[in-house]
């Protein structure tokens, strides 16, 4: 894992370093003095080759210094851990909807194939797969928020409440709406995974043999399949994981949720180096240890795999 | 399974070389305009006289075409009914990037922190709405018979929100702080150099500024090296910084401190209470106001993205908004709940031609006389191609319109609205380029000496129309017989290219940019022979005389400086090394409910006045 990691932290410094401008390029303004901006360009220390700036960062990067935003003028670990707790939040809410909407949705639609319910709940799958997150979260924004007023249309927690009870519920209250808009187009690929599985396994050899043994229609799916059918949805959740701490860009721009996927953005667009690298080496993190949370999870959930 | 978690990484990996890739080409939004303004935000009043389109309802009507026009809209709000007791609004800050938090103004850099900072703050001068400073501020001023010095007085009444008095050494202290050699904001640049000592200051050399004296409590004196009319109009520093907070901070720390971040203090009609980072801050009036108490007891601003600012306005979420996305405002210009006010923007978009380099060594301009687009007659005839009247209707419903000189009418003492610039007439374009020896050869048209001549233009992304904007420049010069290859580049690589670092792109010939003006009037900065931002790269002694002119002493006269400036915006349409394509308007929509509201300068209204008429915000029908 460290070796992934010091690769992926030496390929993302120099596609950072590689895009067009830095950040004073943003800052064109004939009433700044150029020799000024040169002074900070050379004080940031922007002059130097790669490597003495890669050296710089990682060697700082080491002692968990990730250095200073230069738009926010703080430190980046100071800034991710202001978004980090709000990106936590709504996918930890996105993901228990998720699996609420999904299990029971995937059962149905397994166990009673090629029925009416089956098909209504594919059909949705189907539109689900055809609709783009950001046209839904707009939709779902417009309905919910705006049109019925049932819930808030931006923002992580009201302006007015700052501690307590208020606070939390606030902040529940303000997550559900995004978190609902994303669970309901991310539970089409889960959903048609635990189908398939079911319609899978019903299959088995050891399913006819359980039947044959006269094991009850509940037993048997309760037991047999369902355990079996959950597998790949177990390993899924491992890359969940990176979408926790990664968020997602289109739902936090559309709710004006301040998260990681919004920091990301406009990280890049505004080329603060610093926090781009820090977010992008702690994605790739995430994802490399969600990977290694996949393979736990299997490993626990299949008997049949074991770590030797 | 080693080897599968290898691999999934190298997804990872592969993955976020996209998201680069793609976020390299996608830009920011739209707000394509550097800004060159000194940080004061504030835009112009708007020739205020009635066009002929706008109804009894006060609301502004499009004509047969569809098209609007921006002196058919007021600047100030129309108030209906009588303001109640207290109250509280809510401002939408609009933008796809939440405020950064720097929330001083001796500090900040986005404008969204401006936006917040004004409901809070405010500088010890204001200014009327040829942006001259008046003394009708916080503080009051004299300048000396030279020019060079001047004195403020800072009235009594002024206090921190913590009750402490504003004083003079605050104000020197803001000076001291961004003269330190510590100081990591943007402001250190040409108005603090110019005073007498911060030079020496910078460098470390003194231990004080020798130009700036506390006389007493109240009161500040000083001494620039250089005395211009562009003192008055935005080239002093107005914003004290507040010594019994700061004075213990080092400089360098300054900008992250709770002082600036979490509990910032000014002197404005409002105090903050709270702050959600990025996201919303909710303020008090602040009853020791110097002005007087403010009539709203409470103010929320919160950070609303552009996609949903109608949705915001019309169900009352939001009762002012910071900026209206004016290609909305044609399909929702009867708003029911909100009434709009325009002003024409400090702003011009351009086409400039690549004339030189930047000379590194010397800082300055480099002229090169055999550049592509050096011959004037080529420049004037693909001015004289394009319609940009007609540009500003099809594209924008009139809301913007064809520009004719490089001093916007966002100027009106400035701008020279009897220069019609140069009018779009496509066979006088080929007339110029034939007499000028442009013959053609087969389907377009070759350089003089017979070579071919191939003019490459660039342009920024950034919104829907940016590309179809640009392809229809092209294909007016197509119309003319000049062969235009045209790339779409990215808000950053559009300004390397161009030359922001003074390492332009030999390859460039042709760039399509904007600039947003400052406050005063002086385009030095811009067209100035030792500009960075001289993108044209473009000099000559005359242009350097007019421009040195514009600020000289003789120039604190105002109608001689208006001669000077319309003597220069003759001289530009002359030369051309850009020619301006599109003036902008301003729309700020304003719900029904809200009283005392105007957007621009010199109207006579502050935010200490806003009020209600009632306690929720008007909903649209």
């Amino acid at each position: 894992m460290i070796p992934q990691i010091f690769i992926l932290s030496i390929v993302l410094f120099l596609m950072a370093k590689a895009m067009p401008g830095d950040a004073l390029t943003g800052l064109i303004d004939p009433s700044l003095d150029p020799d000024a901006l040169a002074a900070m360009r050379e004080k940031l220390g922007l002059n130097n080759p790669w490597y003495v700036q890669y050296w710089d960062w990682i060697s700082n990067a080491a002692q968990g210094d990730l250095g200073n935003s230069f738009k926010y003028k703080m430190p980046v670990t100071e800034l991710i851990s202001q978004r980090v707790s709000n990106t936590l939040w709504l996918a930890l809410a996105t993901l228990i909807l998720t699996y609420l909407i999904a299990i029971p949705l995937g059962i149905i639609s397994g166990r009673y194939n090629d029925t009416f319910f089956d098909r209504i709940i594919s059909g949705y799958t189907y539109i689900g797969f055809a609709m783009p997150l950001f046209i839904f979260g707009l939709l779902m924004l417009w309905f919910f928020g705006f049109y019925l007023g049932w819930f808030p249309t931006g923002g992580s927690v009201n302006p007015r409440a700052t501690e307590g009870v208020g606070y939390v519920l606030s902040k529940i209250y303000h997550l559900l709406l995004p978190a609902l808009s994303m669970a309901l187009i991310g539970v089409v690929s889960t959903v048609q995974y635990l189908r398939n599985e079911i319609i899978d396994t019903k299959q088995k050899d050891f399913i006819i043999t359980a039947r044959a043994k006269g094991a009850s229609e509940s037993r048997v799916y309760n037991r047999h399949i369902f355990r079996n059918s959950l597998l790949p949805i177990a390993a899924f959740l491992g890359f969940e994981i990176t979408g926790l701490i990664g968020g997602t860009v289109f739902i936090e721009s559309i709710f004006a949720y301040p998260g990681m996927g919004q920091l990301f953005i406009q990280s890049i667009v505004g080329r603060d180096f610093s926090v781009v690298i820090a977010v992008a080496l702690l994605f790739g993190i995430a994802s490399i240890v969600g990977a290694l949370i996949s393979d736990i999870i299997l490993n626990i959930v299949d008997p049949r795999i074991r770590i030797k | 399974m080693k080897k599968s978690s290898w691999s999934r990484s190298w997804q990872v990996v592969l993955m976020l070389t996209l998201v680069l890739a793609l976020a390299a080409c996608s830009s920011n939004g739209g707000n394509n305009s550097a800004n060159p303004g000194t940080g004061n935000n504030t835009p112009s009043e708007n020739t205020s006289n009635q066009g002929e389109n706008s109804t009894d309802d006060g609301k502004p009507k499009a004509d047969a075409d569809g098209n609007f026009n921006i002196a058919d809209f007021s600047n100030v709000k129309t108030n209906r009914g009588e303001p109640i007791q207290g109250g509280s609004i809510t401002f939408g800050l609009v933008g796809d990037s939440p405020f950064e938090g720097t929330l001083n103004f001796n500090f900040y850099s986005g404008a969204p922190d401006a936006e917040v900072l004004e409901w809070f703050d405010e500088g010890l001068l204001t200014w009327d709405s040829n942006y001259v400073y008046t003394n009708d501020g916080a503080a009051t001023y004299e300048v000396s018979e030279d020019g060079r010095t001047f004195t403020f007085t800072i009235r009594d009444n002024v206090n921190w929100h913590d009750g402490v008095p504003v004083t003079a050494e605050d104000w020197e202290f803001a000076h001291e702080v961004i003269s330190h050699p510590d100081y990591n904001g943007p402001r250190y640049g040409s108005d603090f150099t110019n005073i007498e000592g911060v030079v020496e200051y910078h460098e470390g050399k003194a231990d004080k500024i020798s130009g700036i004296k506390v006389l007493n409590d109240k009161q500040l004196q000083i001494t620039y090296i250089k005395s211009t009319p562009s003192l008055l109009t935005g080239g002093v520093w107005i914003y004290p910084l507040a010594k019994h907070i700061f004075k213990d901070i080092p400089v360098a720390d300054m900008a992250a401190s709770p002082q600036i971040r979490q509990n910032p203090i000014g002197i404005g009609p409002f105090k903050v209470e709270s702050i959600v980072p990025g996201e919303s801050v909710v303020y008090k009036k602040n009853t020791d106001y110097w002005r007087g108490e403010p009539l709203l007891d409470e103010v929320i601003l919160k950070v609303i993205p552009a996609t949903t600012v109608v949705q915001e306005l019309k169900s009352g979420g939001v009762d002012l908004v910071s900026d209206f996305p004016v290609d909305q405002y044609p399909d929702n210009a009867d708003m029911s709940n909100v009434e709009f006010l325009g002003i024409i923007d400090r702003a011009y978009s351009y086409i400039g031609f690549k004339l030189g380099t930047w000379d590194a060594e010397k800082k300055e301009i480099a002229m090169n006389p055999n550049a592509k687009m050096a011959d004037v007659n080529l420049r004037k005839a693909m001015w004289q191609a394009v319609d940009n009247d007609q540009v500003g209707k099809k594209f924008y419903k009139g809301l913007r319109w064809g520009g004719t000189t490089l001093i916007p009418p966002s100027h009106p003492d400035f701008h020279d609205a009897s220069n019609p610039g140069v009018t779009f007439d496509i066979e006088a374009a080929k007339k110029t380029l034939d007499d000028a020896g442009y013959a053609y050869d087969g389907e377009w048209r070759t350089n003089p000496d017979g070579s071919p001549l191939e003019i490459n233009f660039i342009s920024m992304t950034g919104s829907d129309i940016s590309e179809p904007l640009a392809q229809y420049y092209v294909q007016s010069w197509a119309a003319i017989g000049l062969k235009v290859n045209l790339e779409m580049v990215e808000f950053n690589t559009f300004y390397t290219k161009v030359g922001s670092e003074g390492t332009d792109d030999p390859n460039v010939d042709v760039y399509m940019g904007a600039w947003t003006v400052g406050i005063d009037v002086d385009p030095t900065g811009l067209y100035g022979h030792d500009a960075l931002y001289n993108f044209p790269r473009w000099e000559s002694e005359e242009n350097d005389r007019l421009l040195a002119e514009g600020v000289s002493e003789k120039a604190f006269d105002v109608e001689y400086r208006k001669q000077v400036y319309k003597e220069w915006q003759q001289y530009m349409v002359e030369q051309i090394p850009v020619f301006p394509t599109l003036y902008r308007s301003l729309l700020s929509p304003v719900n029904e409910r809200i009283v005392n509201y105007a957007i621009g300068d010199g109207t006579g209204f502050y935010r200490y006045n806003i009020g209600v008429t009632e306690d929720k915000p008007v909903v649209a029908k």
